[in-house]
């Protein structure tokens, strides 16, 4: 059974359809991938299943459990945790502060026997930011920003983890760096960790995702491994242009 | 949903139309109710409402074309009021002449300068500050007005063509001038209905505050725009104000508060709809009339029926939909370092606090200007005063400063808190029950809280607006609440460890004693859990949410501690005030002015509360220099700071949005011995601006290595691998 | 080659520009003849609205210069090039969501065309504006939306015009009706710029493309040249 479950979501604003019937499904131990052109409707999606938005219609399941209706907070309690595409970094605080927020919150919860600021320094030093800990997250590049939510994400202890475009403001190896560390959150069976990745950066996502979701005008439009879906006429479709110009591209397929 | 209206209005209307019928019933005079005193009674009442339609119209125009929601747009009516009583009056001028040249030319040029000098930079702003700089400009308006007008002279401001010229309307005589403002109330609202839908710079304005980038790819010129905005909006509130002044007087104060109403009128309107706002206020009319009318509240709730219309504010607001958790916005002036006041900081600091009081009041400094010796009773009381307020004022420093959370009811908190310490202490003073005051305060925080954590800034500050009005109105005045206005009888003096705080030196002493506490407390809890939380709310109340932060309770908790230090400071304060007259001492614009100075001192800084002691300190210098005589000039120039220095540093914030103790903080702390980490600031500040000019082009000397970074940054090819070291040394 | 010695109706040369200390463009040139659909290509965050920002005045880029019709514009207001016939649909439905369909329209009317004729030019090309007139433009759909957008375009004689992502978010059957109305302008002999992700729809229009990665224009060739090389840069197989 999936771990998280998003099922025939809509989601209308006046008179724009942003999510049409789409329906997601993350298991534990996988990066899971959700691509899509501009305006596809990924980030709305990520706001319904944190609760931040609550869907025209449509059901959350979290192992196994409706949390349509529960609230922002009580979802992170039960594991949820993400970032954002557009910052919401604490910005007046240090990053340290900023994981530091996190980790108290879920102190007695999930990390009982371990002393506050030292689980802040593990967190910050997984994403590599122990040298800026002091630093005001405000006066930081963005990319770096983007990773103290990364970190303060990781202090929720999550069992679902919602990444918006991680990758954006960071340079190839510092990318390739953030790959590797969900890979190996992924892959320790202790974490019990299923991971939702919207990412522009194709070989990024190509690279770590088990499966991908193609969302496209809020329709699901393919479900596969990253080999099926780039071969997908869809998703083609969806990238380049509709059907009849697919022959310039047949060519390409071997 | 019922009938596509929301639940929220169905049961706020419903609770509202129960609560009005059980009040009429309760109170009802009794005296007949004749067709005629009927008709009578709502021409009255329409005539209210058309005055505050005015104003009303005037603030919802502004707020739907610039985005401000213009807490000054009262005050720009009481100084428009007053300038027209110089021209008209004072000079003679013609009432024509008179009005055209403060409605037609001074308005305009007034709101084209506003906006030129402080609304434009205002636009990306946070809440707190453009609110905060609105209040300002009507707190330095209020000021004006009172040092050119002073207010010993009697004012009135004639009605247009007299009182006794009109038409005879059977019971009673209607006056051109009511008829006029009648009109003319109704034909601003329909015009400017027209100008906003169905002309082309009315489409702009309102196309500016929706997308002022796009409005530019239009073609429209965006700052000519606003700039036309602000100018309407003044033209309407000094029309409002001249037309209304003859009615009740020309007094800055009473004039300004009409401002209140008509934010009332314009809630219903949801702050955005002309309509709905006129109608707004004349029901606001219809309702004060007629409660005045048939309503009889008895002498205990002899200010009731003034509560009309912040009690609708209330309602209004409360009946409004619950915010979607807001994205962040961006946060400018931060340090790079953000650093937390050491606990043993705090101790020094408060230390010397406490020193320089005992120090200065006991006349132990000599400064060489006049007679050294401790300080008279006129001083003590000045400080004394000054003392109680700024611990009032600490108390918003976690609420606004680190929560974000606008509160203009401190004082209403305050008075909660003495009325609590009145009926516990009684006569004997005892000070422990100050304790028992913080205890009943947190609840009452909590009570404003509930429906002010689920409202935006903006309603927040309205809302804690109405119901500090509200309780001035109905609660404080209540002989049961304080009983001992009017009977000459003292507030106790507080008796602590066996001591009773009877002289002043003693009393002020101990306030600064608990300024020092309150201020060490806030050291504590900034660097506490609990202080981190209320500054995360404020940065990403979205973020903090998805990190399992409760953000309703958050704030209720935030609310309850700051009504809690409100209500101890209210204790002081009215000890301080109470043998004059509490229900002024409670009173809103004292609730500006404090809220005002914590602004301008920097109100996210614990420390910031020593600022607000340079107030009496000021204060008490002027008091002993006039003594001295022969140092006018002197003190001309403390009085002038003591009254426009606040709201001047304020519309400081415009450039340097956290506060004046901020920037003294950064330029003092290098000085401390323990501090290299502000030295190392300062000394890497210093070296960026020492980054060479291009200057010459090395035509009379060679480059050095740092200019051809310059150069390569001036041309934005620092990102190219450029060889740092060889490239200028092998030019040389 | 006939086309060189002409003058180019839009010039970009060297152009780095950015938000705050980051620079987006590193370096941009780009030239789009009188006549002539220029598409540009490439996936997100490649800088192609900053381009366009550049081009209409609404970032000053911080080296290099813009060109309008031989004319150096650099730090011209963006209003002032609106008026003078530059025409931006901005990405994300270029429109005033708490005005009316008629209200934005009359926005529309800065560039000199009457209010009249702006609606007139408006109904006849999209009938469905016409139904909604008052009602407001944040609750039409989102491809009444973007027509509400291009009709800017289509009622006010642009020197340039300028569309950023015009088809994102839609279905492809309005797309291609949007599309029918950009070829339409483009054969009247109106110079286009155009930036997409959703490229089959452009490639049919334009005649000129380039793609964009990181800042730089990467390759610039003809519609069918630049498709070939799309589904590398897009779908990340290199």
């Amino acid at each position: 059974m999936a771990l998280l479950e998003a099922e025939q979501v809509v989601m209308r604003f006046g008179g724009v359809v942003a999510l049409d019937n789409a329906s997601v499904d993350i298991d534990i131990g996988e990066v899971t991938g959700l691509i899509g052109p501009n305006g596809a409707g990924k980030t709305t999606l990520f706001n319904v299943v944190t609760g931040l938005l609550p869907p025209t219609s449509g059901r959350v399941k979290f192992d196994g459990v409706d949390i349509t209706r529960a609230t922002v907070a009580k979802r992170s309690q039960m594991g949820i945790a993400r970032t954002f595409q557009k910052l919401e970094a604490f910005n007046t605080l240090s990053a340290f502060d900023n994981v530091r927020v996190a980790v108290e919150k879920n102190h007695r919860a999930k990390w009982k026997h371990r002393r506050v600021g030292d689980v802040a320094h593990e967190m910050l030093g997984k994403v590599g930011l122990d040298e800026v800990a002091d630093v005001t997250v405000g006066t930081l590049p963005t990319g770096s920003a983007r990773l103290v939510e990364l970190a303060r994400a990781l202090a929720c202890r999550p069992r679902v983890l919602l990444l918006d475009e991680p990758s954006s403001g960071l340079n190839e190896d510092e990318t390739s760096s953030i790959g590797e560390l969900l890979l190996g959150l992924v892959a320790d069976e202790d974490n019990e960790l299923a991971v939702l990745l919207v990412e522009h950066d194709m070989s990024f996502v190509m690279g770590v995702c088990a499966r991908i979701h193609v969302l496209d005008f809020g329709k699901i439009i393919a479900v596969g491994t990253p080999i099926e879906v780039q071969g997908d006429s869809a998703v083609r479709a969806a990238y380049l242009g509709s059907d009849e110009f697919r022959g310039a591209y047949v060519e390409l397929d071997e | 949903m019922i009938f596509g209206v929301r639940h929220s209005v169905v049961v706020a209307t419903l609770l509202a139309t129960l609560g009005a019928v059980v009040l009429a019933v309760l109170t009802w005079k009794g005296s007949q109710v004749t067709s005629e005193s009927f008709l009578v009674t709502t021409y009255i009442g329409l005539f209210l409402g058309a005055l505050w339609a005015m104003y009303a119209t005037g603030l919802v125009v502004v707020y739907t074309t610039t985005g401000v929601f213009n807490f000054a747009q009262g005050a720009i009516g009481v100084f428009s009021a007053f300038l027209y009583w110089e021209l008209h009056v004072n000079r003679g001028w013609h009432s024509i002449l008179a009005l055209f040249v403060v409605v037609c030319l001074f308005a305009p040029a007034l709101g084209v300068t506003l906006d030129a000098v402080i609304m434009r930079r205002l636009r990306t702003a946070s809440l707190v500050v453009q609110l905060m700089v609105t209040v300002a400009i009507m707190v330095l308006l209020l000021s004006v007005v009172g040092d050119i007008w002073e207010a010993d002279t009697p004012r009135r401001v004639p009605y247009l063509f007299g009182i006794n010229n009109g038409i005879d309307l059977g019971p009673s005589q209607l006056p051109w001038h009511r008829l006029i403002v009648f009109v003319v109330a109704i034909a601003i609202a329909v015009s400017m209905r027209f100008l906003l839908r169905r002309t082309r710079i009315g489409t702009a304005m309102r196309a500016v505050v929706d997308n002022r980038e796009l409005a530019a790819l239009n073609g429209a010129r965006p700052n000519v725009v606003s700039s036309t905005s602000w100018a309407l909006g003044s033209m309407l509130g000094a029309l409002g104000g001249i037309l209304i002044a003859p009615e009740l007087g020309l007094d800055p104060a009473t004039l300004n508060n009409v401002v209140i109403i008509a934010f009332a009128a314009a809630a219903f309107g949801a702050l955005r709809n002309l309509p709905m706002a006129v109608i707004g206020a004349m029901l606001i009319g219809l309702l004060r009339a007629h409660t005045g009318a048939w309503l009889d509240f008895g002498p205990d709730f002899r200010f009731a029926h003034l509560a009309v219309a912040p009690l609708i504010l209330l309602f209004v607001v409360v009946a409004l939909p619950q915010a979607r958790l807001e994205v962040g916005r961006l946060a400018h002036h931060l340090r790079r370092h953000e650093r937390y006041t050491k606990w043993w900081e705090g101790l020094i600091g408060c230390g010397v606090v406490i020193l320089l009081a005992v120090a200065f009041s006991g006349g132990w400094l000599d400064f060489g200007i006049w007679d050294p010796g401790a300080w008279g009773s006129r001083e003590l009381n000045s400080a004394n005063e000054a003392m109680a307020l700024a611990l009032i004022g600490l108390s918003l420093v976690p609420l606004i400063g680190w929560a974000g959370q606008i509160n203009f009811a401190p004082l209403a908190f305050a008075g909660f808190g003495a009325f609590v310490y009145l009926k516990f202490a009684g006569d004997s003073g005892n000070g422990y029950w100050i304790l028992l005051v913080g205890l009943l305060c947190a609840p009452l925080g909590a009570l404003v809280a509930l429906p002010a954590a689920r409202l935006r800034g903006l309603y927040l500050a309205l809302m804690t607006m109405a119901f500090a009005q509200a309780m001035s109105l109905i609660f404080f005045p209540h002989p049961w609440v304080m009983p001992i206005i009017g009977t000459g009888r003292q507030f106790p003096h507080i008796e602590l460890f066996g001591v009773t705080f009877d002289d002043r030196r003693g009393f002020f002493l101990l306030m600064v004693c608990v300024f020092a506490i309150f201020v060490y407390g806030l050291v504590l809890l900034r660097r506490s859990r609990y202080g981190r939380r209320w500054m995360a709310i404020n940065d990403s109340q979205a973020a903090a949410a998805t990190l399992g932060v409760p953000v309703v309770w958050t704030k209720v908790v935030v609310y309850a501690v700051s009504a809690s230090m409100a209500g101890i400071a209210g204790v002081f304060w009215a000890t301080v005030s109470g043998n004059v007259d509490s229900v002024q001492g409670f009173d809103l614009l004292i609730g500006f002015n404090i809220v005002l100075l914590v602004a301008a001192a920097g109100v996210s800084i614990p420390m910031a509360g020593i600022f607000l002691i340079f107030i009496p300190l000021f204060k008490g210098f002027g008091l002993r220099l006039e003594d001295a005589g022969n140092v006018d000039f002197l003190v001309t120039l403390l009085d002038i700071m003591t009254t426009y220095g606040p709201g001047l540093m304020v519309l400081g914030m415009v450039f340097n949005p956290r506060g004046a103790i901020f920037e003294m903080g950064r330029g003092f702390s290098p000085i401390l011995p323990w501090r290299r980490d502000a030295r190392a600031e300062i000394a890497a500040e210093n070296a960026q601006k020492r980054e060479p000019e291009i200057g010459e082009l090395g035509i009379d000397r060679p480059f050095t290595p740092e200019e051809v970074i310059a150069i390569d940054r001036r041309l934005g090819i620092l990102d190219e691998v450029v060889p740092k070291e060889g490239y200028g040394t092998a030019r040389s | 080659m006939s086309v060189e010695t002409e003058t180019p109706l839009l010039e970009l040369v060297g152009i780095r520009a950015g938000y705050g200390t980051i620079d987006v463009l590193h370096g941009v040139d780009l030239r789009v003849m009188p006549g002539q659909v220029y598409a540009l290509l490439g996936p997100n965050g490649a800088g192609k609205t900053t381009t366009l920002g550049v081009a209409s005045g609404q970032i000053q880029p911080h080296a290099g210069s813009v060109l309008l019709d031989g004319h150096e514009v650099n730090g011209v207001s963006p209003d002032r090039l609106a008026r003078a016939g530059v025409c931006l649909i901005p990405e994300g439905r270029g429109i005033f969501p708490n005005l009316t369909v008629a209200e934005n329209l009359r926005m529309s009317t800065y560039a000199g065309v009457s209010y009249k004729q702006v609606q007139e030019r408006a109904f006849a090309q999209f009938p469905r504006l016409e139904e909604r007139r008052n009602q407001m433009a944040g609750t039409l759909s989102g491809g009444e939306q973007q027509m509400l957008a291009m009709s800017r375009a289509l009622s006010t004689d642009p020197a340039i015009l300028m569309l950023d992502e015009l088809s994102m978010g839609l279905a492809p059957i309005i797309v291609e009706e949007l599309y029918e109305q950009v070829s339409s302008l483009a054969e009247a002999g109106l110079s286009i710029l155009i930036v997409e992700q959703f490229a089959q729809a452009v490639l049919g229009v334009a005649n000129e493309a380039a793609i964009m990665l990181h800042g730089r224009i990467q390759r610039t060739g003809s519609p069918e040249e630049i498709a070939e090389e799309l589904t590398a840069a897009y779908l990340g197989m290199t």
